[in-house]
């Protein structure tokens, strides 16, 4: 069956010149991330292939011969989301968008930058900052990532608090869809309700319903200050320390937590992000609050550098949860999340004001079929009281026995008709999101 | 006039206050608040439970009418009006806020409630419901939801599709389907998402979750008068390049201060003045009057002659009251209005104003601006009278450009009043055969009989013909 799938991925590696294709054995040593670099072509994908399309043409070709030979696409960017190797199928060939890469309309008056979706995020970053400007978007790993895979896995980090999710942050989008049309849809400006908004339904899509090739997103003044104060104690005290921050009326800007270290130590960044009158006012106003301390102050550029290097939390790992509950449940959330990396021996960090705990783990000596009993004991208690659990990473089989995503809710049947009408072949990553 | 048979049974489903039937009583119905298309709905039926808008959707549809849903009828693109004796479902009955959650800072509400009085029942738990469209007195969370409705503090805060965070909503065929909810995180596709804005095309919600914000501490409000309306726009850029993020930033022209000035709704602005831009800020106390005078020191160099700020409340809204009451001391200078709503990327506004001065001209018309200068939402109404055929000729024409020269500068057809009747023949202006073909199957995904709002926002002539269903090369199976 696997031999039958690389058969049918042939013509697909013909579409490409020969220079744009990685093939088996080299396949698994492209990198990820730029060739060259470690690499997260995990061992037990059988992807046959990547491939670089360089033109919307070239992503369009590679879809209309899927279309006709039945192959399999899995879109990527620089391929960080695909470290464990759940993502990948057998006989997959993964659609890397890296080499579309380029600026196409930056004005920075306007506040609005339009770029190839596979122009890195860093890239992104190097060229707001000489403006004062920033994507105020901090999704998980985004460092290693390109502008479209964030908008394709759309998960947000703690600022979306403050700043919106990505979905918030996204004007629109050019997608090959999976029947191979080239759509363009929203626009390059920050308010637009011209015909349904089906920019939000390619956002967090994951590659299911087409191959994003150029991202519009919104973008923010770079604050004036940049403020964290960091905390530390038992689990308990962090926490409800954590809930007060985000119930008190201050304009705070991210709550994150980490626990289920060696140390058995919880932290608790709060960070502060605006003008510098406003930023020191609240600053003083924490610190002044009866209760913990905080153990340091970060400011301006320690205090951003801090988050960057927080940003690379996951990477590496195995197994990556995300638990999401109703943000005044966070403590439960949260002792469901150190359980869980209790027992698959990983470590644990939340937006406390989105109510969401991320579990890392890298379960080696765990066989797969205990891994994914602990997956479905705690999706079960979180869907109990309402919440919902889904993975980000996982090795395949772990992902095949415990599920992406669990309780899906009765928009199930509109998703699957949507999955079918843009990709009626089923040639695009299966696992709608 | 629905069938007989009809009336009875919605009789039967929301009772005899909970429909309308007397001819007299539907012409309340005819139209939205753009007057210029009406017609009467066959019935209005007025639900006060989600079950009887599924009773009285599947009564409807069982006779074979459209539906159109409807909130406060204060929408801005003929999107409520009944086209082909459509029978109007309004939710204005469905007003109870179910819950407020203050610790998760949301809240669970019918479409019926009124926009401003979620904000006023929210309030003592230091929270509010931060898209203000500036009908926010009058109009409903469920014609928010459907338009995905802005304001002038989505400069700062976003649009209505920020805040929606759950729906429950009624299908064409009456099943009812849970969209999302509990919190922002919802694994699948983001139908939520794709639902707000879809104009009563996709069904009707009758259970919306929203996200609330704590009441900024402070505010600020400052009044920049300038000579030249380019000026102001200048002053808005250098804002905007200064990093500053004010909460709103708004735009009203000479022509418009004269109409406020003119009508009981006068705001002391200078008759003589071409711009006055409305500044806000919001925040912690301690940063705002950097901002402030940061601001007032930009507007200064940008060539105004004033820069007014409020000491209290009672001027601040004053200072307000010109752009929020523009619209109705238009209603004063001429019998007919036409609001135009094209957004443009912010730098090309100086430019695009000055086309539609030319435009005016051109077409001996008067045309005044009020706008969401921040995120370069324009708001240009062209004033006349329709009696005169020849005045109404030249406003359809001035009007198409208008719309085009906004295209062309890379902008779009609406920023926040929908697409409705009254733009979707511009739709073609900015999307291709291929995204309209998207649209009108996702619309069929929801409403695959074509029974929800029909002839709304998708033009006709671009329905797809079912040869086309097979995508490009298809192969399998």
């Amino acid at each position: 069956m696997i031999d039958a799938a690389v058969d049918r991925a042939g013509p697909v590696l013909a579409v490409l010149p020969e220079s744009q294709v990685l093939v088996a054995e080299t396949a698994r040593d492209w990198a990820g991330g730029r060739p060259g670099e470690a690499g997260w072509m995990p061992s037990d994908a059988d992807a046959p292939a990547v491939v670089f399309p360089a033109s919307v043409e070239e992503v369009a070709a590679l879809i209309r011969v899927a279309n006709e030979t039945g192959a399999r696409l899995l879109p990527a960017g620089l391929g960080s989301w695909l470290g464990a190797g759940g993502w990948t199928r057998a006989g997959e060939v993964i659609v890397s968008c890296m080499r579309l890469n380029a600026v196409q309309h930056y004005e920075p008056a306007d506040l609005t930058l339009t770029a190839d979706a596979g122009l890195g995020l860093t890239e992104v970053e190097d060229l707001l900052l000489p403006n004062g400007q920033w994507l105020a978007v901090d999704a998980p790993g985004a460092g290693a990532g390109t502008l479209g895979g964030m908008v394709a896995c759309g998960v947000s980090g703690a600022l979306q608090g403050r700043y919106g999710a990505i979905r918030d942050n996204v004007l629109g989008v050019d997608v090959v869809t999976g029947a191979g049309r080239v759509l363009r849809i929203g626009g390059r400006v920050v308010k637009n309700v011209a015909g349904y908004d089906l920019v939000r339904l390619f956002t967090g899509s994951r590659g299911s319903l087409g191959i994003i090739t150029s991202v519009s997103v919104r973008l923010f003044p770079r604050p004036e200050a940049d403020v964290t104060l960091c905390y530390v104690g038992g689990a308990g005290e962090i926490v409800a320390l954590a809930r007060n921050v985000c119930t008190s009326p201050l304009p705070i800007a991210a709550v994150e937590l980490e626990g289920g270290r060696e140390s058995g130590e919880t932290v608790c960044r709060v960070r502060l992000l605006g003008s510098g009158g406003e930023v020191e006012e609240v600053r003083s106003r924490l610190v002044d609050a009866a209760g913990l301390k905080p153990r340091q102050i970060l400011r301006a550029d320690e205090s951003a550098a801090l988050h960057g290097d927080r940003a690379a939390w996951e990477e590496g790992s195995a197994l990556v949860v995300r638990l999401a509950a109703l943000p005044d449940r966070l403590a439960d959330t949260f002792d469901r999340g150190l359980a869980l990396a209790g027992a698959l021996g990983g470590e644990v960090a939340a937006d406390a004001l989105g109510g969401v705990v991320r579990v890392k783990a890298s379960p080696d000596a765990a066989r797969d079929e205990d891994v994914a009993g602990e997956l479905s004991r705690a999706r079960e208690v979180v869907e109990a009281v309402g919440g919902t659990m889904t993975l980000s990473q996982a090795r395949g089989e772990v992902a095949a026995r415990a599920g992406w995503t669990g309780r899906r809710g009765s928009g199930t049947a509109l998703g699957d008709r949507i999955k079918k009408l843009f990709d009626p072949a089923s040639i695009l990553a299966a696992r709608c999101p | 006039m629905v069938p007989a048979t009809l009336a009875k049974s919605l009789v039967g489903i929301c009772g005899r206050d909970g429909v309308i039937l007397d001819e007299e009583r539907l012409l309340v119905y005819e139209s939205d608040a753009l007057t210029a298309y009406r017609h009467r709905p066959g019935a209005v039926v007025l639900p006060r439970s989600t079950e009887q808008v599924q009773g009285a959707v599947r009564a409807v549809a069982e006779h074979g009418l459209p539906i159109v849903p409807r909130g406060a009828g204060t929408g801005l693109s003929g999107g409520a009006v009944a086209l082909d004796g459509a029978v109007v479902i309004g939710t204005a009955r469905m007003n109870r806020i179910l819950n407020i959650d203050a610790p998760n800072r949301r809240a669970v509400l019918q479409p019926g409630v009124i926009n401003a009085e979620l904000s006023e029942a929210a309030r003592v738990h230091g929270l509010y419901y931060a898209p203000d469209p500036s009908s926010q007195t009058t109009c409903t969370i469920g014609g928010n939801v459907a338009e995905n409705s802005g304001g002038p503090h989505c400069l700062k805060y976003g649009v209505t599709s920020r805040y929606v965070t759950g729906l429950a909503v009624v299908l064409a065929d009456g099943s009812l389907v849970k969209l999302g909810g509990q919190g922002r995180e919802s694994p699948g596709y983001d139908l939520v998402g794709l639902f707000v804005g879809s104009e009563g095309c996709f069904g009707i919600a009758t259970e919306i979750e929203v996200g609330l914000l704590p009441v900024p501490e402070g505010v600020r409000t400052l009044l920049g008068i300038f000579d030249r309306i380019d000026d102001a726009g200048q002053a808005v850029s250098d804002i905007v390049a200064a990093g500053l993020l004010p909460a709103a930033l708004e735009i009203i022209d000479g022509p418009t201060i004269r109409a406020v000035e003119d009508s009981v709704f006068a705001a002391g602005y200078p008759t003589d003045a071409e711009a006055a831009l409305v500044i806000e800020f919001d925040g912690m106390e301690a940063g705002l009057d950097h901002d402030v005078e940061r601001a007032a020191v930009l507007c200064e160099r940008a060539g105004a002659r004033e820069v007014r700020s409020a000491r209290d409340e009672d001027e601040r809204m004053a200072l307000w009251k010109g752009r929020k009451k523009a619209f109705g001391a238009m209603g004063r200078i001429a019998p007919d209005l036409l609001v135009q709503d094209a957004t443009v990327p912010r730098t090309t506004l100086p430019s695009i104003l000055r086309g539609i001065s030319d435009i005016g001209q051109r077409y001996d018309l008067v045309v005044a601006n009020v706008f969401h200068a921040g995120d370069g939402n324009l708001h240009p109404n062209i004033l006349f009278d329709r009696r005169d055929e020849h005045e109404l000729e030249r406003v359809e024409r001035a009007s198409k450009e208008i719309m085009q020269l906004c295209v062309d500068s890379g902008g779009t057809i609406t920023g926040e009043h929908g697409v409705g009747l009254d733009k979707k023949h511009h739709m073609e202006l900015i999307y291709g055969p291929d995204e309209l073909d998207a649209m009108w199957r996702v619309r069929r995904v929801f409403d695959p009989g074509g029974v929800m709002n029909p002839g709304k926002v998708l033009p006709e002539d671009t329905i797809p013909s079912e040869d086309t269903v097979l995508p490009v090369g298809t192969g399998g199976d």
